[in-house]
């Protein structure tokens, strides 16, 4: 079966949509947007991102694409270079590795995995930016980030269900 | 599809899953590595960095619009609300300005006169190059922010960063048209201050929370809460003098400072340029800067200000 350019493009646009959604979010995570104590906790919708296209379309979300939206949100946040791209891959590997167990469950069963895995993948991150500042940082803020993440993370996968109905498919 | 044995596919599929599997791997080793790289300082991963920091640049710029434009047409509706009674207020103010202007008229004079007679060594002149955050990059590990003004705005490394309120930090990156401020909150932000009452030096460290610590203080050092903290311009990093914030607490071995700086309304910055690096700037026979002077257009640059 022979497909026309227009459906070829249309088809293209539809697979690239989840890496350019996680691209997008990585670069909305550094706009300010002027909430009193926001940028300390800014939640790390590229991690909800990650989790969720592992779980439901990992064919979409190819590791290099994820590594490299990861690069370039250490470089807008201005975290150690490969920081979040570290993150990224552990989160994705777990969720891959995991999906099985949440695929055709209540989404509860999917909220709670991210809550392990992201609670791992925050660890990795305070323990590595620990590691090269050469000193122990205040866990405070980690934990506050992670909690914002994981109890945000029905609102941000609600969108992203939308988005793989309609425009994923 | 049938497949014929020892065509391209049949030699590119374990090719294929081969990579698969250990994508992961190799990408895991890429970012530790990534992040040796970048702890080694290495001029290229800094080149990249701003690099790609540059491209992004305009992105955030667009997207940081529309949250300030929310947040200014919301003030704009109060300020036509109050239109009236700002207007009085700016009457009262101005006739007690005009007074000020008089006295501060006399004393420049006098000032000059004083040290045309002790042959006072003046300070530099300074130049602003003011511009927006377009990024406020937070997390859980960093406090910086990303302004759109770079190498191209004459902005340079070092350049000390305040708002209307107090210093934000300094310029640790510039790119071609951005440029990235490291907050004074940060972990890796250590300043030399003063008190200003005492005048005992001491180092403000960030720890990345909101309130950074007084350390290095002399051990005789009598502060108070309530003290106000300058820059000490010792190390040539800052010019001396700029407020900082005053100190909130004094535990046993703590020091805390609130900063004058409003980190939620943190929209426009103004960086001064000293030329405190040792490079002699071209003074092009303008007149030495001047308090009540008019305002000279080539001495404020303002960036990306729009229609303000």
């Amino acid at each position: 079966m022979r497909m026309t350019a227009s459906q070829r493009i249309d088809i293209w646009f539809r697979q690239a949509t989840p890496i350019a959604l996680t691209l997008l979010l990585a670069i909305l995570s550094a706009v300010p947007i002027g909430v009193p104590g926001y940028t300390a906790v800014v939640p790390a919708y590229t991690a909800m991102a990650a989790f969720y296209w592992a779980v439901f379309r990992p064919d979409l979300q190819p590791p290099f694409a994820l590594f490299l939206v990861g690069v370039l949100q250490d470089i807008l946040v201005a975290t150690p270079l490969g920081m979040t791209a570290l993150s990224l891959m552990v989160v994705h590997g777990l969720a891959v590795s995991q999906r099985r167990a949440f695929l055709g469950k209540p989404f509860v069963l999917a909220w709670f995995g991210f809550v392990l895995i992201q609670a791992l993948a925050a660890f990795v991150v305070w323990l590595l930016a620990s590691i090269l500042a050469l000193r122990p940082m205040g866990p405070e803020p980690a934990v506050f980030q992670y909690l914002v993440t994981v109890t945000l993370f029905p609102v941000v996968a609600w969108a992203f269900v939308r988005i793989h109905r309609y425009v994923v498919r | 599809m049938a497949r014929r044995p020892g065509s391209f596919t049949s030699v590119a599929q374990p090719v294929r899953s081969f990579w698969s599997r250990f994508a992961f791997a190799l990408l895991l080793a890429g970012a530790f590595a990534l992040m040796l790289l970048g702890k080694a300082d290495i001029l290229l991963v800094e080149r990249f960095r701003t690099g790609v920091a540059d491209v992004l640049a305009p992105v955030l710029e667009v997207l940081s619009r529309p949250a300030a434009s929310v947040a200014d047409t919301v003030a704009a509706a109060r300020r036509l609300r109050d239109l009236r009674a700002e207007n009085e207020r700016l009457r009262v103010d101005n006739e007690r300005l005009e007074r000020w202007q008089h006295v501060a008229r006399r004393l420049e004079a006098e000032n000059k006169a004083l040290r045309a007679l002790t042959n006072f060594v003046p300070e530099p002149n300074v130049a602003f190059i003011t511009a927006r955050v377009i990024a406020d990059a937070g997390g859980a590990f960093v406090r910086s922010a990303m302004i759109n003004a770079g190498a191209e705005q004459g902005v340079r490394r070092g350049l000390a960063a305040v708002s209307g309120d107090g210093l934000v930090g300094g310029v640790v990156e510039v790119g071609g048209r951005h440029a990235r401020i490291l907050l004074i909150t940060d972990l890796n932000s250590q300043i030399p201050v003063v008190v200003e009452r005492t005048r005992d030096p001491a180092v403000l460290a960030g720890d990345n929370t909101r309130l950074p610590r007084l350390v290095y203080l002399p051990q005789n050092a009598q502060v108070l809460a309530g003290d106000r903290i300058v820059t000490s311009g010792h190390g040539g990093v800052f010019p001396p003098g700029l407020p900082i914030g005053v100190v909130t607490s004094i535990d046993e071995g703590a020091i805390k400072v609130m900063p004058y700086v409003d980190w939620n309304r943190l929209e426009y910055i103004r960086l001064l340029d000293y030329g405190l690096d040792g490079v002699v700037k071209p003074s092009g026979g303008q007149p030495p800067f001047s308090v009540m002077g008019p305002e000279r257009s080539d001495q404020g640059r303002l960036l990306g200000l729009g229609a303000r």
